[in-house]
């Protein structure tokens, strides 16, 4: 770990914080009335994706924690966890269901998903902000729902069950946002 | 994009910004009415009250044999507007640019700011408390009472004078905020007290050296905070402030004002009688942005100038640009300066709060983060 100062905090940064990594997700100076200089950030928790705001003085010493981003492919899952390959050594890692979270219901097996990686072990995991996935089965029409459109619950590939507009069939690809799971748009057609 | 460009672009934008000619239209209403002088005082000055916590601008006047004299741009009017104190002039206000050094990167301020002081003579930092809930007020019927009419029906805007007079609630960052008076008021101690579960004592001494560093040392590692060396007794403490108490200012459906501070944060303020380690000032909050800060003057003279010499010093300490104290400012407290108490507000800030938007340069048409990007 490297020691820094606030002055040379980034976004996207990962620092140590209450010993813990994480990210620097916003951070602007602030002083109060007739007071000192400080930085206001918002730290996310790389662990629980908890963020939470923290007041720094200006010029104090923070840790600086090293991560690597691997792109690997993902594998298997037993138990708790998740298990990743590096296509280039063919090294496997373990990563634990709560770093993967809600993606869980969205990752394929076969696919490069982007882990990060302190001192050998994955401490966090990027998710892209759309994921395509076909539907493997449809049910009928959810009564009531008029309002909005119409809706019904389809099953995805990856076996979970998601709500989506009437003309989805079974074949098609959609786009989900892994984080909310709420349906975005078709993008093919059987 | 500049925001000229945006404003060209989406015409609907000037809504916002037009609440800056409101706010100042109302203030000048509430001080005319109360009777108060406006005044105007200079930008260009040759020398400035040192402040420990402000850095300046510092200039050169050229005379016409191109002769170089250092002058500085105001930090804020007060030095000036207490000679006119000095000078009789009675209740007066100003509104006004001011400028502030290396206050950049930040959402809350803008080095170049228009601020608003008012002088109430004769009075203490609790009836500029009372003002300042009577002022907030009626900016807040003006702005309503503008935005809503300009397009509303008769029977509309009988509805909206009614709720004008029923309902002073404000909505900032989908905090609702009731903005009728008495606002909360809580003392400095009792805030840390209640937010941050330190008593005041703990990390005072009652006499001898009041601001021991190993007291807040101690307490602010025991919470976890890292503590260097080279931190002040006023860095330590308001570390904890901005952390565990600031969050709760003006955000539980009250303004709240914030008074008696810790005496290195008393600046010109008057030391409390029944208290030395405090002084009279308060801050107030609405819906967690910090919008003025008073004092109950100092109007002694040996005791500024005690505290010029000891700003000095920690501003030579702090690398910060070196000034010319004021000293006509010191030969005015010697004249007598009558019992009074002050206030600055931050103009910007109360435009960002009826804009109901998080970042100062969304309130100005020329930020100054366009220039320097």
């Amino acid at each position: 770990m490297a020691k820094i100062t606030t002055s040379q905090f980034e976004k996207g940064m990962f620092i140590e914080f209450k010993d813990e990594p994480h990210q620097i997700v916003e951070f602007q100076h602030v002083n109060p009335g007739k007071g000192s200089a400080f930085i206001r950030t918002k730290l996310k928790s790389l662990k629980s994706g908890k963020v939470q705001e923290f007041t720094y003085k200006s010029g104090e010493s923070v840790e600086e924690i090293p991560i690597n981003v691997f792109e690997m492919q993902y594998l298997y899952k037993t138990g708790d966890e998740f298990f990743f390959m590096d296509k280039g050594n063919f090294e496997q890692l373990a990563v634990d269901k709560n770093i993967v979270g809600n993606f869980a219901n969205f990752i394929k097996e076969g696919e490069i998903y982007q882990i990060l990686i302190h001192e050998d072990a994955a401490v966090g995991m990027r998710f892209p902000k759309k994921v395509r996935i076909k539907v493997t089965a449809s049910d009928e029409a959810v009564k009531g729902n008029t309002v909005s459109g119409a809706k019904k619950v389809v099953t995805i590939e990856t076996g979970v069950q998601i709500t989506v507009p009437l003309f989805i069939k079974k074949g098609d690809t959609i786009a989900i946002d892994p984080e909310t799971g709420v349906y975005l748009e078709r993008v093919g057609q059987t | 994009m500049q925001t000229w460009q945006k404003l060209k672009k989406n015409p609907k934008l000037w809504q916002k910004f037009f609440i800056r000619e409101k706010i100042i239209q109302s203030i000048r209403e509430f001080f005319f009415r109360e009777k108060f002088h406006e005044v105007e005082t200079p930008l260009l000055l040759p020398s400035v009250v040192p402040e420990s916590y402000l850095e300046v601008f510092e200039t050169h006047l050229l005379d016409r044999q191109r002769k170089k004299r250092r002058m500085f741009l105001a930090t804020s009017p007060e030095a000036s507007i207490k000679k006119l104190l000095v000078a009789g002039i009675g209740n007066c206000f100003e509104i006004t640019k001011s400028f502030r050094n290396t206050e950049t990167g930040s959402n809350l301020h803008n080095p170049e700011f228009t601020i608003l002081e008012w002088y109430r003579v004769g009075a203490d930092y609790k009836d500029v408390m009372r003002d300042c809930e009577r002022l907030i007020l009626h900016i807040y019927e003006s702005i309503f009472r503008h935005a809503e009419f300009s397009s509303a029906s008769n029977t509309k805007r009988k509805k909206i004078l009614k709720q004008v007079q029923d309902d002073k609630m404000i909505k900032y960052q989908g905090n609702s905020i009731d903005l009728s008076s008495p606002w909360e008021r809580i003392s400095v101690p009792e805030a840390l007290q209640k937010y941050a579960h330190i008593s005041f004592d703990e990390i005072t001494n009652k006499s001898g050296e009041m601001f021991s560093k190993e007291k807040v040392a101690q307490v602010a590692k025991e919470k976890g905070y890292r503590v260097e060396k080279k931190n002040s007794w006023e860095e330590i403490f308001n570390q904890i402030f901005l952390n565990e108490v600031e969050p709760h200012l003006g955000t539980h459906g009250k303004p709240t004002i914030i008074y008696d501070y810790p005496r290195p944060m008393a600046a010109l303020s008057k030391i409390k009688e029944t208290d030395p380690r405090l002084a009279e000032r308060f801050e107030f909050y609405i819906a967690g942005l910090e919008l003025g800060d008073c004092y109950t003057e100092l109007t002694d003279y040996n005791e500024q100038k005690k505290r010029f010499a000891e700003e000095q010093k920690i501003r030579k300490i702090k690398g910060k640009t070196s000034v010319f104290p004021d000293e006509d400012f010191l030969e005015a407290l010697k004249a007598g300066m009558p019992k009074c108490s002050g206030i600055a507000v931050g103009i910007d800030r109360l435009v960002m709060l009826f804009a109901d938007t998080t970042n100062v340069a969304d309130t100005l048409f020329f930020p100054l983060s366009e220039f320097t990007p």
